[in-house]
């Protein structure tokens, strides 16, 4: 079908990456933000802007606060369409396993009930369903954080970044997964088309043509983060593999659940309920015995989870993580206790090799390490690569706009548009929700479920008005839409840190004098951000300018 | 402080290999130093200077943190360092002079 | 690139690669549990080393589709040998 080896690879290049290139833009991009997901929190929700704390204690404070947790109500309808007959009473459900959850970087302490179903599951490959409900608390008090309030970060620009928020029949899953596996796809060929990969390592020429200077930035960006783009787009399937290839359940059920009673043997930490009631012993305590043997073992001893599985049976057990800060893997060193008596039970072996780097390599992408250096590494890196796939799709349009407009075809046109709704149209919907954020009642009911609508409304906007302005790409010339869309960007991130400071007093002054970084650091970059959209905005408007001469004048190009 | 220093002499390590690198290069030499380009003694030095000068930076990372971790930040500092030193040659050339400096002088005396 | 390339060879090659590669994938990734699992090996860890290789067979599959000269032997390699893996991992790990 293709003449040689690199014309069928950059083919595949081509298409596969522009048509993929919207769906990993985003992933980029918000997989960036992710990185400062926690700050990004404490600049939403101003209540929780205090250092990060330690768990507290969990006899005193969280089992009462777990107690009181009741299942939350999509969760109920959703177990519901998924067991036969109806459900007990959602508030006279009682807690099976809880889970407490801190990172260094977090002020706010997440908690989780899980809520035993006793309804026969309808997909055979299922052996329980269970009902969640969940709280966000204050650790130095135990106040709660009000549902209302979006996590922006963490619950929206987070899971963004793989799922887009698109959960019906784990779709936003399937399309980023297919998305990582094109970029894996798109640095190969990018390689095998790239014929000066080492004369260029270094080479950026803004001066030259639009079409060979974005090729530049495209190259540079390209390869100087291969490493980081093909690490983070292989563990990302790596991740999430068990939804890609789910072969445990249609092939190796029996083997799955051997593997578990071996598993329950060996670690001696029982799988189902004895159904006999047991009382818990002090959790605190637990939790010191752990911490001591860590400082043993000469680690640092936080604690990241604390979880209570089989509550208040005689088979519960209580298991302590601690935070692995001090390392990229994704450890814990786990200690379990046995929750009636608070014997230890089991100590986490050190993993197998192959277990061992997937640890490793699931930690590099979670970054759960204590490292300011490397996060901000990552974050030019996804940079690196929404640059990278930017530039791609202005390449593939300064390549063909010419011969689109000779031919009246409006191929181009179209590409353009998505490009500016997927580029300068994402960041104007991120920072115009950071906005709302500031703007909306802080009292209004489902609070956060409004500043996501706001999102998806202004990335909407930004998108219609990309199609709406783009009628010069038919005459070969840029959009405006991208100009009008940088200084768009360029008011929001101004308005943003001064709505910060209005509504909730903490100015730049403040929060650096202060040292409170996940604010300073925040505004600090919308107003980077503001700058940069105006230089932009300036140089696409000379840009403008001379085409503009161009079509009055033809020679004055060739002067 | 001892790692803030630590990684930011890594960094600089990084950055100076990549702009030896880059030297040891006909058109970014010219970029910098003009003239015919460097000798083939001074793109041999060039190179082992950069390729001293990387190992140095991967050494200091090593030095820091623990090694799994130590790698990611060195990988990490080698692709912001050719970044840095991309965008030098573009907008600032003549910065790297004194990265040439032995083997230009000797050029241009 | 200039002339139009034919369409049903093109959408033929594309679901090859996609769909046959994924066929591909999953029949490695059965395959593999079910060799490490004949090795005495763990259930956890046998499955956590076929998804490891299961993203870079996919990837160099993918590739290959769009390389390889011929249409049906992609489709055979792809489809067939996905299917013959998959059925070769079930008849392994079968209860005897």
């Amino acid at each position: 079908m293709f003449s040689s080896f690199r014309l069928s690879m950059t083919w595949v290049h081509t298409w596969f990456g522009l048509v993929l290139g919207y769906v990993l833009m985003a992933c980029f991009f918000f997989g960036s933000l992710s990185v400062f997901d926690r700050e990004i929190d404490r600049w939403a929700i101003p209540e929780t802007r205090y250092e990060p704390q330690p768990m507290p204690s969990f006899d005193k404070l969280l089992l009462p606060i777990f107690k009181a947790i009741e299942p939350r109500q999509e969760s109920y309808d959703e177990a519901q369409k998924e067991v036969h007959g109806p459900l007990p009473p959602r508030e006279k459900m009682v807690a099976g396993e809880f889970g407490a959850y801190t990172t260094h970087r977090d002020p706010v302490l997440s908690m989780f009930s899980s809520f035993d179903v006793p309804n026969k599951p309808k997909n055979p490959n299922v052996d329980h369903v269970h009902v969640f409900g969940g709280v966000t608390i204050d650790p130095r008090d135990g106040t709660a954080i009000s549902d209302d309030k979006l996590k922006i970060g963490s619950r929206f620009f987070y899971p963004l970044h793989y799922s887009l928020h698109l959960h019906w029949l784990d779709l936003g899953y399937w399309i980023v997964g297919f998305a990582a596996l094109i970029m894996l796809v798109a640095l190969v060929t990018g390689v095998v088309m790239h014929r000066k990969i080492f004369r260029e390592f270094f080479t950026f020429r803004p001066k030259k043509q639009t079409q060979r200077s974005v090729l530049d930035l495209h190259n540079l960006t390209g390869v100087v983060a291969l490493p980081f783009h093909f690490f983070f787009a292989f563990t990302g399937l790596v991740i999430f593999a068990g939804i890609y290839l789910p072969v445990t359940g249609p092939m190796f059920k029996a083997q799955a659940e051997a593997h578990e009673k071996i598993e329950e043997e060996r670690t001696g930490l029982p799988h189902d309920p004895a159904g006999v009631a047991a009382p818990l012993a002090s959790v605190d305590a637990m939790v010191v015995e752990a911490r001591r043997r860590w400082a043993e073992r000469d680690m640092a001893g936080e604690v990241g989870f604390l979880g209570v599985t089989h509550y208040g049976d005689a088979n519960g057990y209580v298991s302590v993580y601690r935070a692995g800060t001090d390392r990229v893997t994704l450890t814990g060193q786990g200690i379990h206790f046995r929750a009636s008596t608070g014997e230890v039970i089991l100590e986490d072996p050190q993993p197998s090799t192959v277990a061992g780097i997937d640890d490793w390599l699931t930690g590099l992408h979670l970054q759960h390490f204590r490292h300011w250096l490397l996060r901000w590494f990552y974050v030019l890196g996804g940079l690196a690569g929404c640059v990278c796939i930017a530039t791609g799709f202005i390449f593939f349009v300064e390549k063909r706009k010419r011969q689109h407009a000779r031919s009246g075809s409006a191929g181009v046109r179209v590409v353009d548009a998505l490009a500016v709704a997927a580029v300068t149209g994402m960041l104007v919907a991120t920072v115009t929700m950071l906005v709302a954020n500031r703007l909306l009642p802080p009292e209004l009911p489902a609070r956060g479920d409004w500043e996501e609508r706001i999102f998806w409304l202004a990335w909407l906007l930004a998108l219609l008005h990309a199609g709406w302005r783009s009628a010069p790409m038919a005459r070969a010339q840029r959009s405006p839409a991208w100009r009008a869309q940088c200084l768009a960007l360029a008011v929001l991130c101004v308005a943003a840190p001064l709505l910060n400071w209005i509504t909730t007093g903490d100015h730049l002054f403040k929060t650096l004098s202060k040292g409170y970084w996940p604010v300073a650091g925040l505004d600090l970059v919308l107003l980077l951000s503001a700058g940069i959209a105006v230089l932009v905005a300036r140089r696409l408007r000379h840009g403008e300018a001379a085409e503009g001469v161009e079509q009055e004048n033809p020679e004055a190009s060739h002067a | 402080m001892r790692d803030v220093l630590m990684l930011a002499a890594a960094l600089v390590s990084s950055a100076g290999g990549m702009a030896w690198l880059a030297l040891a290069m006909k058109g970014h030499w010219q970029q910098v130093c003009g003239g015919a380009g460097p000798s083939r003694a001074a793109v041999l030095a060039l190179r082992t200077l950069g390729a001293l000068a990387l190992t140095a930076s991967l050494w200091l990372c090593l030095a820091v943190d623990h090694p799994s971790m130590a790698v990611l930040v060195w990988v990490m500092s080698l692709a912001a360092a050719a970044l840095a030193v991309a965008f030098t040659l573009t907008w600032r050339p003549r910065w790297l002079r004194w990265w040439a400096l032995p083997w230009s002088a000797a050029a241009a005396g | 690139m200039a002339k139009a390339l034919p369409w049903f060879p093109l959408v033929s090659r594309i679901l090859a690669a996609v769909a046959g590669g994924y066929a591909f994938a999953w029949g490695f990734t059965s395959l593999v549990i079910a060799l490490s699992l004949q090795q005495g090996v763990d259930y956890d860890e046998a499955r956590k080393l076929a998804y490891l290789l299961a993203f870079l067979v996919y990837l160099a599959v993918f590739l290959w589709a769009f390389s390889a000269q011929s249409l049906l032997r992609v489709w055979l390699v792809l489809g067939g040998g996905g299917a013959a893996m998959t059925a070769a991992a079930l008849w392994l790990v079968q209860p005897t």
